[in-house]
C-alpha cells in the first residue's frame, strides 16, 4: 500500500525539525500513542492503540531512522505488530521551508499491512492512514503555534521513556483515530525529527 | 404395488430437518468443550525468530499454549503428502504448527486452549511472535521467474513437471493448414462453504478411545491420519461427520493441522476440545484453487477439424502441496472434453507460491481446462468464419466410438477411457433449447434498440465416480425398519434421499422405513470420501449390491417360513409374499426375527425365534456359511471412472456504458447417465451454475504483492446472490447409462460449475466482438478491455 500526503506547519523548518525531535511532543501528538522509548541511536520503540473499522488493538512498534539531512529530509523504517495485525513501512519525509515562516512537509509511505487488518480493513486503510497523518501534523502544528495547552507530567520516571498524558487529544475518536499505518507514518516523521535532534 | 422410487423426483427427506434449523453442525456440538484458537502468521513468508507467550499467561481461563516445540513424535513431523506421484519430485507439506518458517499468511504458529473461544482469542492477541520477513512469491509470474524461492530446497519453485503426449502434436501443428496461439488465464477462487472447518475431540481416558467429530469430506481419511499422528490403534479412533454446511472440495484435505492438534490436546488435557474456524481463518488458512496460466498452440484444417493441440500450463498450488497433482492432472486430461484432438501434448509445472494451499474446488481443474478448450474452439470458428457450434460438432467423439480411449492417464492412475455418451444429440438439444440458430436475429433486434447481446456455449466431459472403492451396509431390524450405512460423508447432496430410493426399490420397503447414515466410522469403517462426483456412483452402487445381498437373505428365510420357493417370492411394501398370493404375506420384521435364532425372547415378536418355537432340528440353528440376522454388506470398485457430460449455453447483455454484465438466459443439457432423482440432479445443476457464475464474474482472491489477501471477508469477496443468478435455469436431460456400474449412473455433483466461465466468456466475446482470454471478468475489466480494443472489433 502506498500513502503519500503533505502538510503545512506554521513555523520555519528548523523549528519544525526541533519539535519533531522532542519525544515529549511526539507522544502527545501521535494519534493513539501511549508510550515512546528511545532504544538506541536512531531507534525507538512505541506502543500505539489503533483501530481500522471494527478492528481495534494495541500495537507494539519499532522505528529506525536513516538518511537524515537536517533539516530537510529523512527515511523512517517502522514496524509494528499486535493482535489485529502487523504493519511495516518505509516513509520518506521531506521538509521545505516556504520562506514565509511556514514549512511544507511531504511524506511518501510504502506500507505492508498484514494479519486481520489487511484482509478485513484493507479498503479503509489508506484513507484512514491519511486522515490520521493529517491529525498528527495538525497536532504538531498546534504545538508549534502554541494553540495546544501542554498537559503536565508527560515524562515518566524512567529517562528516555515518554508516556502519553491521561487524555491525549488522540484518544477521543476511537473509530478513525488510530489507524496503525497513519500512526506510523506520523510517528515516523516525528521520531525522525526527534532522533536527529537528540544527536545534535 | 410399491411405486418404483428410482428415477422419481421425490422431495429430499433431509430437508424438513435442515430447513427448520434442526441440523446438527459441528459448532452445535460440544458445548462443554474447551476452545482452541490459533496464532496465525501475518506474513506470507518469514522466519520465526521468537515466540513470547508470557503476556498471555495471565489471561483468566487460559488452559494451555502449544508451539511446534511441544509436539511429540509424528505430530512434530510434516503433515502427510496425501497423493504422491512419480513426477511430484519436490513435494512439501506443512507442519501442524509452523516449525521456524511460515509460508503463507494464516499458517498456524501457536495453538491456545482456553475455557471458551473469547478467552482463547484474548490469549492469542497477547502472544508475541517475532518474525524476520522474507521475500514473498505471489502469483504464477513471480513463481516461474523464481527470483525468490518459497522453499530454499525447491529450485525454480517447481514441485512437479509433467508431460503427457499422444502423437507428435508439435510436428502436426507445424504442418497444419491453420494454426493459432492463445494465452489463457483463470484466477484463484475458493470453495467458501458457509460452514468453515471445525473439529471436536473427546478422549475417554478409561477406555483409551478417541472420538472425533469433524466437518470433513472423508471421515475414514481423518481417522487413519489421527491414529498415525497420535500413535493410536485405528480401532480406538472413531470419526463422525455431523451435518456439514458445504464442502465443495476444501474439506477433502485432511488432516488439517487442527484435526490432529485438537484430538492431541483433548487427550493431553483429559477434556473435550473444539475448534470452529471463523470466516477470516477460512479465507487464509484453508484452501483455494483455480489459478492457472495456459499457453496453447492449435493446428486445424479448413473444415475446423482439430489436427493437433499443444498445451503448456502453469498451476499455482500455494505454499504446500498436500493434495498432490490432482487438479493439474485433471486439467491436462479433461481439457479434451467431448473432442478428438488427434495429436495432443500437454505439459504443466505445478508451482509453489506464498499463498494458501490448493484443494480441488468443485469442478477441480475442469473449469480451467474447459475454458481453454472452448476458447480454442471459438478462436478456430472465428478464424474460419464458421458457426461455433458447427466447429464443435466436427470434432465430437461419435456415439459409435465408445469406449473411447484417449491414450492418456487420468487422475485416478487409470487410462482415460470414456465409457459412454452422446455428444451430437446433446448439442442438438442445447441448440434447440437456447434457440442457437435464431439468435442472430435476436442479437440484431437488440442492437437496433441500442442493446448489446451475446450468446456462447461450452461443452465438457467429466470423469466421475473415481475409485478405489466404497462400501454399503444394509440391515433389516426386527421392527421391519431398514438401516443403511456407507462410509463416505454428506455435505448437503441429498444422500439420505437417493440412497434410500435405491434401497426402497431393491428391498421393496417404504422409503419412510429406511434410515441412511454416512460418514460415521462406527457404522462403516471402510471408505474413501466424498469428492469427484463419486458418492452416487460409488456408494449408490455399493448400497444397491448390499441391499441385493440382504434381499437374498430375506427371501431365503421367508421361503423357509412360507414353505415356498424363493424364486416365487416378491417383497411389496415391507411384506414378503408369494407372487400373486397376497394372503401369504409375512412382514419383513418377522423375517428379521426368524433370521436370528434366539435363546431369550425380549418381546412378543421375538418369541417366534426362540429354541422351542422354531428351527429344523436336523440342521444347526445357524447354517454353515450363514450368519444370524438380515444384513447385506458389499463393496463397489470399478475398473475406472465413468464419464458424464454436458453443454451450457448462455445469453448475456453487456451495458454499453457501464460494462455491467447481465445473464439473460442460462441453458443446460446434462447427461449423468441414469437419474436416481431428477429433482436432486437439477438442484445440483442450479447450485453448480450459481458457483459457475461466481467463478466467471465475481470470485477472486485479491492477493497483493506481499501475499496479503485483501478481500478476506464476505464484504469484499463477492459471491453471487440469488439476484445475480438467472431466474430460470433451463435444463434438458439426456440419459446415456454407464456400462460400468449396476445402476448405469454417472456423477452429477460438480457438473453445473464446470463450463460456466467458458460459456460466459464466449457470450461476452460474442456481445463485444473482441477476445476474452482471462476470467473472471468484472465490469471495470470489461470496460478497460473495450478501451484497449477500440477500433479492433470483429
Amino acid at each position: 500500500m502506498k500513502v503519500s500526503g503533505e502538510a503545512t506547519l506554521h513555523a520555519p523548518a528548523e523549528r519544525v525539525w526541533d519539535a519533531l525531535n522532542d519525544p515529549a511532543v511526539l507522544v502527545r501528538t501521535i494519534p493513539g500513542c501511549e508510550r515512546l522509548e528511545a532504544t538506541g541511536p536512531d531507534a525507538y520503540s512505541m506502543v500505539v492503540t489503533a483501530g481500522v473499522a471494527s478492528i481495534k488493538g494495541t500495537y507494539a512498534g519499532k522505528v529506525a531512522l536513516s538518511e537524515q539531512e537536517v533539516p530537510h529530509s529523512f527515511l523512517m523504517t517502522a514496524s509494528g505488530s499486535g493482535g489485529p495485525g502487523t504493519v511495516s513501512t518505509d516513509v520518506r519525509v521531506t521538509l521545505t521551508d516556504s520562506g514565509d515562516g511556514s514549512t511544507r512537509l511531504t511524506y511518501d509511505a510504502e506500507a505492508v499491512v498484514g494479519g486481520m487488518v489487511a484482509g478485513v480493513g484493507q479498503r479503509m486503510l489508506s484513507a484512514v492512514a491519511k486522515k490520521t497523518a493529517g491529525e498528527f501534523f495538525a497536532a504538531v502544528d498546534d504545538e508549534l503555534s502554541g494553540k495546544a495547552v501542554e498537559p503536565a507530567a508527560e515524562t515518566s520516571e524512567v529517562p528516555g521513556v515518554f508516556v502519553a498524558p491521561p487524555s491525549t487529544p488522540a484518544s477521543n475518536d476511537g473509530f478513525v483515530r488510530g489507524i496503525v499505518v497513519g500512526a506510523l507514518v506520523a510517528l515516523g516523521g516525528v521520531l525522525v525529527g526527534g532522533l536527529l535532534g537528540r544527536r545534535r | 404395488m410399491t411405486t418404483k422410487l428410482f428415477g422419481e423426483p421425490i422431495k429430499r427427506v433431509e430437508d424438513h430437518r435442515l430447513l427448520l434449523g434442526h441440523g446438527g453442525y459441528l459448532d452445535d456440538l460440544g458445548h462443554d468443550a474447551l476452545a482452541a484458537a490459533y496464532v496465525r502468521s501475518p506474513h506470507a513468508h518469514a522466519r520465526i525468530l521468537d515466540i513470547d507467550v508470557s503476556g498471555a499467561l495471565e489471561v483468566d481461563g487460559l488452559v494451555a499454549i502449544y508451539t511446534h516445540e511441544d509436539l511429540p513424535g509424528a505430530l512434530a513431523e510434516p503433515l502427510p503428502l496425501l497423493i504422491p506421484h512419480p513426477t511430484l519430485t519436490h513435494g512439501r507439506t506443512p507442519y501442524a504448527l509452523a516449525n521456524c518458517e511460515v509460508n503463507h499468511v494464516g499458517e498456524a504458529v501457536v495453538m491456545v486452549v482456553a475455557r471458551d473461544r473469547y478467552l482463547a482469542e484474548d490469549a492469542v492477541e497477547r502472544i508475541l511472535v517475532e518474525y524476520e520477513t522474507l521475500p514473498a512469491v505471489v502469483g504464477i509470474e513471480a513463481a516461474r521467474t523464481a527470483e525468490h524461492l518459497v522453499h530454499d530446497d525447491v529450485p525454480g519453485n517447481i514441485a512437479a513437471n509433467m508431460v503427457q503426449e499422444v502423437g507428435d502434436a508439435r510436428a502436426v501443428i507445424d504442418a497444419a493448414p491453420h494454426t493459432l496461439e492463445l494465452e489463457l488465464q483463470i484466477e484463484r477462487s475458493a470453495s467458501t462453504p458457509l460452514e468453515g472447518r471445525g473439529v471436536l475431540a473427546r478422549w475417554d481416558t478409561e477406555s483409551g478411545r478417541m472420538r472425533i467429530w469433524t466437518s470433513t469430506q472423508t471421515s475414514t481419511g481423518v481417522r487413519a491420519a489421527v491414529a498415525a499422528k497420535l500413535d493410536l490403534p485405528l480401532m480406538n479412533v472413531d470419526v463422525i461427520t455431523p451435518d456439514v454446511g458445504g464442502g465443495f472440495g476444501v474439506k477433502i484435505v485432511h488432516p488439517w493441522p487442527e484435526e490432529v492438534l485438537v484430538p492431541w490436546a483433548a487427550r493431553l488435557l483429559g477434556q473435550p476440545v473444539k475448534f470452529t474456524e471463523d470466516r477470516r481463518e477460512h479465507f487464509v488458512a484453508s484452501a483455494h484453487e483455480r489459478a492457472q496460466l495456459h499457453h496453447v498452440r492449435v493446428g486445424f484444417d479448413d473444415d475446423g477439424r482439430l489436427l493437433g493441440l499443444d498445451v503448456r500450463f502453469w498451476h499455482d498450488h500455494g505454499a504446500y502441496i498436500p493434495y498432490g497433482l490432482i487438479v493439474p492432472i485433471i486439467t491436462s486430461t479433461q481439457l479434451l472434453g467431448p473432442y478428438k484432438p488427434r495429436a495432443y501434448r500437454v505439459e504443466f509445472d505445478s508451482l509453489y507460491t506464498n499463498t494458501v494451499i490448493v484443494a480441488p474446488y468443485r469442478g477441480a481443474g475442469r473449469p480451467q481446462g474447459v475454458f481453454v478448450m472452448e476458447r480454442v474452439m471459438d478462436a478456430m470458428a472465428r478464424d474460419l468464419k464458421m458457426d461455433r457450434a458447427l466447429v464443435r460438432e466436427r470434432n465430437f467423439i461419435q456415439p459409435s466410438e465408445f469406449p473411447y480411449d484417449h491414450g492418456l492417464i487420468f487422475q485416478d492412475g487409470r487410462p482415460l477411457i470414456y465409457d459412454s455418451g452422446d455428444y451430437p444429440t446433446s448439442l442438438q438439444k442445447l441448440k434447440k433449447l437456447v434457440g442457437w440458430d435464431e439468435f442472430g436475429s435476436v442479437r440484431e433486434a437488440a442492437r437496433v434498440e441500442g442493446r448489446r447481446l451475446g450468446i456462447g456455449l461450452a461443452c465438457y466431459v467429466e470423469g466421475t465416480g473415481v475409485g478405489p472403492y466404497e462400501g454399503g451396509h444394509v440391515i433389516v431390524e426386527t421392527s421391519g425398519k431398514v438401516k443403511v450405512a456407507t462410509g463416505l460423508t454428506t455435505q448437503g447432496q441429498g444422500h439420505q434421499t437417493v440412497f434410500a430410493q435405491i434401497v426402497a426399490d431393491e428391498l421393496g420397503v417404504p422409503i419412510d422405513d429406511i434410515e441412511v447414515v454416512t460418514g460415521d466410522t462406527r457404522r462403516f469403517g471402510y471408505a474413501v470420501g466424498t469428492f469427484a462426483s463419486r458418492a452416487a456412483v460409488m456408494s449408490g452402487s455399493a448400497i444397491a449390491l448390499a441391499a441385493r445381498a440382504a434381499r437374498k437373505k430375506i427371501l431365503k428365510v421367508a421361503a423357509d417360513a412360507l414353505e415356498a420357493d424363493p424364486e416365487d417370492l416378491e417383497i411389496v411394501d415391507g411384506f414378503v409374499r408369494v407372487a400373486g398370493a397376497p394372503a401369504s404375506a409375512i412382514a419383513l420384521g418377522t423375517v428379521a426375527v426368524l433370521s436370528n435364532p434366539l435363546r431369550y425372547s425380549f418381546d412378543e415378536a421375538s418369541k417366534a425365534a426362540t429354541q422351542f418355537a422354531s428351527g429344523d432340528s436336523s440342521k444347526p440353528p445357524v447354517d454353515q456359511d450363514d450368519e444370524p440376522g438380515i444384513e447385506g454388506r458389499d463393496y463397489f470398485s470399478p475398473m475406472q471412472s465413468t464419464f458424464a457430460s454436458g453443454m451450457h449455453a448462455v445469453v448475456v447483455e453487456t451495458d454499453p456504458d457501464t460494462a455491467e454484465i447481465k445473464i439473460l438466459r442460462y441453458c443446460v443439457v446434462h447427461d449423468c447417465g441414469t437419474l436416481i432423482n431428477p429433482r436432486i440432479v437439477e438442484g445440483q445443476i442450479h447450485g453448480g451454475v450459481a458457483q459457475g457464475v461466481g467463478g466467471a464474474l465475481y470470485e477472486r482472491m485479491a492477493y497483493d504483492e506481499s501475499g496479503q489477501l485483501q478481500n478476506a471477508s464476505f464484504m469484499d469477496f463477492l459471491m453471487p446472490y440469488v439476484s445475480e443468478i438467472p431466474a430460470a435455469i433451463e435444463i434438458d436431460h439426456l440419459e446415456t447409462p454407464s456400462p460400468l456400474n449396476p445402476l448405469g449412473i454417472k456423477g452429477a455433483g460438480e457438473a453445473g460449475v464446470i463450463p460456466g466461465a467458458a460459456a460466459i466468456a464466449a457470450a461476452i466475446e460474442d456481445a463485444e466482438g473482441f477476445p476474452i482470454t482471462a476470467m473472471p471478468i468484472s465490469p471495470s475489466e470489461l470496460f478497460e478491455l473495450r478501451r484497449h480494443n477500440e477500433g479492433n472489433r470483429t
